[in-house]
């Protein structure tokens, strides 16, 4: 045990230090912040004295057809009843999360294919101490990149005359659990393939199908969705970590700490499983392709 | 040190590797042969933890050996056939060998990993980045990884091969000097000739079982059919060779040039009669050596034996 502590501590310090020196978390870094920036900005120029009004902008306009066409227009009140920000945090987020899982997910099915990962496993490391370690480093980065969103946010909203309401705050310890358990997924995918496309192409069909299950559970874009989701929503939603994103979001909106609190452990125990799962898979599937 | 009891691996009906028992002794070169498919990487993937074994037991320093045995994996140290280069191509060769060696869990690795360094003649490009190493450097820079952590046995996989004759003999000096100083060695190789000056013991795989394990003398001994002697002379007179093929102890005899070879029963040395017969007809032999099997026909000799037994029986080689 104590031998895989150290080379996953080992192997997630080479990884951070890799993404560090590597352009792509810089690019989403940059893209995440701009995106953020351009929503902020536009939010301004988008209310006028009874409120936000969507039409008042080219960018929020679409957005707002946008998204209650998908989810209808009780969600999207509630985007935006403490200002952009919230939105803005998602909207920021995304290009990393989806660099962060994508990359790993890339790496972990490229090293099995080329043999490092057996490399590794001839020493005191193992499969396990691999996705553990890349998981530990998508965790932390994540945290680094939150503070960084937090950081701009702050200074945007003070330039902007505008505040940061608890949403906002309360949205931002979701994503960080969502986060995790979306990077075991991630994790699960690579374990269960042989290269790199073929995880990539698992990791992301796992995530739309989870984002559809979601779609179908608000008001609905069509009749397909609508029944692909009866069906499966029962039996899907329990391991969606979307499902239980949406939970802490209704928990901050009623303001249900303990439903709050519930839905952030279950969506660690979710990744926890999700991770044991991947181990007794990559244990009986070995390091080679 | 390493011992295996019906080690079996199959994959879905295909048996790879079928009841191979192996015995390895400790501060031995074991030489591991085999033709491609004849179950010589699944064996040694067992063997280092990273394929599980579909029946049979590996024992690892007297103790049971499992792929989760992460404390005795620390005991072992590989060179692997092909060496992964890309992930870590931003990585100085002192950098990936610092990385290992934090793996481990070695303190203050640094003088280690110049002494292995300056060792195999790879000192000076110790802070370039290892990408832009040659085949021969790279071979050198995995041998050096693979002795970081001062492992008990070194497993090689084709060590030499591509090398330039100069990298052989690096790598061949290399791998005899670790052994006297005690380390184990494991060796995978296709290049014969080497195998047969460094080994001590050898395995020869075939259809996924284990077809001959002895000493690389008594094994080729074992296999000679016959003996071979080789006598140089000034000139071969007329009618020598028929009268050598009159004498009888002879099974054949042939001419090249000044040479002449003589097929002998390999139950006796009969150096001393054929010089003998020679002298008697006023001719000097300026040399009398015998001609032993080498590694190579004696592989050719085992392998040809079965895929002919295949063939026999209707299966397929």
């Amino acid at each position: 045990m104590n031998e895989r502590m150290n080379a996953t501590s080992v192997l997630a310090r080479r990884r951070i230090y890799e993404t560090f020196i590597s352009p792509g978390f810089y690019i989403a870094m940059s893209l995440g912040l701009v995106l953020a920036y351009l929503l902020v900005s536009g939010f301004v120029r988008a209310v006028d004295s009874s409120g936000l009004a969507f039409g008042l902008n080219p960018l929020y306009d679409l957005i707002g057809r946008s998204l209650e066409g998908a989810f209808g227009r009780t969600l999207v009140e509630k985007l935006f009843a403490e200002g952009p920000f919230v939105f803005a945090l998602y909207i920021g987020f995304l290009p990393m999360l989806l660099y962060l899982a994508v990359s790993s997910v890339f790496r972990f099915g490229l090293e099995k294919k080329i043999g490092a990962l057996e490399l590794l496993a001839y020493g005191p490391a193992d499969g396990t101490a691999g996705f553990l370690a890349a998981f530990l480093k998508d965790l932390l980065l994540t945290v680094i990149y939150l503070a960084v969103l937090l950081v701009f946010f702050a200074v945007t909203a003070a330039l902007n005359n505008l505040l940061l309401g608890p949403t906002f705050f309360f949205t931002l310890v979701i994503l960080l659990f969502v986060a995790a358990a979306v990077y075991s997924y991630g994790v699960f995918a690579s374990t269960l393939t042989d290269n790199s496309a073929s995880a990539v192409a698992l990791f992301l069909g796992l995530m739309v199908f989870f984002l559809i299950i979601l779609m179908g559970s608000f008001t609905i874009v069509s009749g397909y969705v609508r029944n692909l989701s009866t069906v499966f929503a029962w039996v899907v939603k329990w391991i969606s970590p979307l499902f239980y994103w949406n939970l802490a979001m209704q928990a901050v909106e009623i303001q249900g700490w303990l439903l709050y609190a519930v839905s952030l452990v279950v969506l660690l125990v979710l990744g926890a499983v999700v991770l044991a799962a991947s181990h007794f898979i990559l244990k009986a599937r070995g390091v080679r392709p | 040190m390493i011992q295996t009891r019906e080690l079996t691996k199959q994959y879905g009906r295909f048996t790879a590797v079928d009841g191979v028992n192996l015995n390895i002794a400790a501060g031995e070169i074991y030489g591991f042969l085999g033709p491609n498919g004849a179950g010589k990487t699944s064996t040694i993937m067992m063997l280092l933890g990273v394929v599980k074994p579909t029946r049979g037991e590996i024992s690892l320093f007297g103790e049971r050996y499992s792929p989760g045995r992460l404390d005795l994996r620390r005991r072992i140290g590989v060179v692997p056939e092909k060496h992964p280069l890309g992930m870590w191509t931003w990585m100085t060769a002192a950098e990936y060998l610092q990385t290992f060696a934090d793996l481990f869990g070695l303190k203050n690795a640094g003088p280690r990993i110049d002494h292995l360094l300056e060792r195999v003649g790879l000192a000076e490009v110790r802070n370039k980045r290892f990408s832009e190493f040659s085949r021969g450097m790279l071979q050198k820079l995995s041998i050096v990884r693979a002795l970081l952590h001062d492992p008990d046995i070194l497993f090689l996989d084709e060590p030499i091969s591509g090398l330039d004759p100069f990298g052989v003999k690096q790598i061949r000096d290399l791998i005899l000097e670790e052994n006297r100083d005690g380390r184990t060695i494991f060796i995978s190789s296709h290049i014969l000739s080497e195998m047969e000056k460094i080994c001590h013991r050898v395995a020869i795989i075939f259809g996924g079982r284990l077809m001959a394990e002895d000493a690389m003398k008594s094994l080729l001994s074992t296999l000679a059919k016959d003996r071979e002697i080789h006598v140089d002379l000034e000139s071969i007179p007329e009618g020598l060779t028929e009268r050598i093929k009159g004498l009888p102890f002879v099974l054949e005899a042939t001419q090249t040039e000044n040479k002449l070879l003589v097929k002998v029963p390999k139950s006796g040395d009969y150096r001393k009669e054929l010089s003998k017969h020679l002298i008697d007809q006023n001719l000097v032999p300026l040399s009398i050596q015998e001609k032993s099997l080498s590694l190579e026909e004696a592989f050719v000799t085992i392998t040809q034996e079965n895929i002919d037994l295949f063939a026999r029986i209707g299966g397929k080689a």
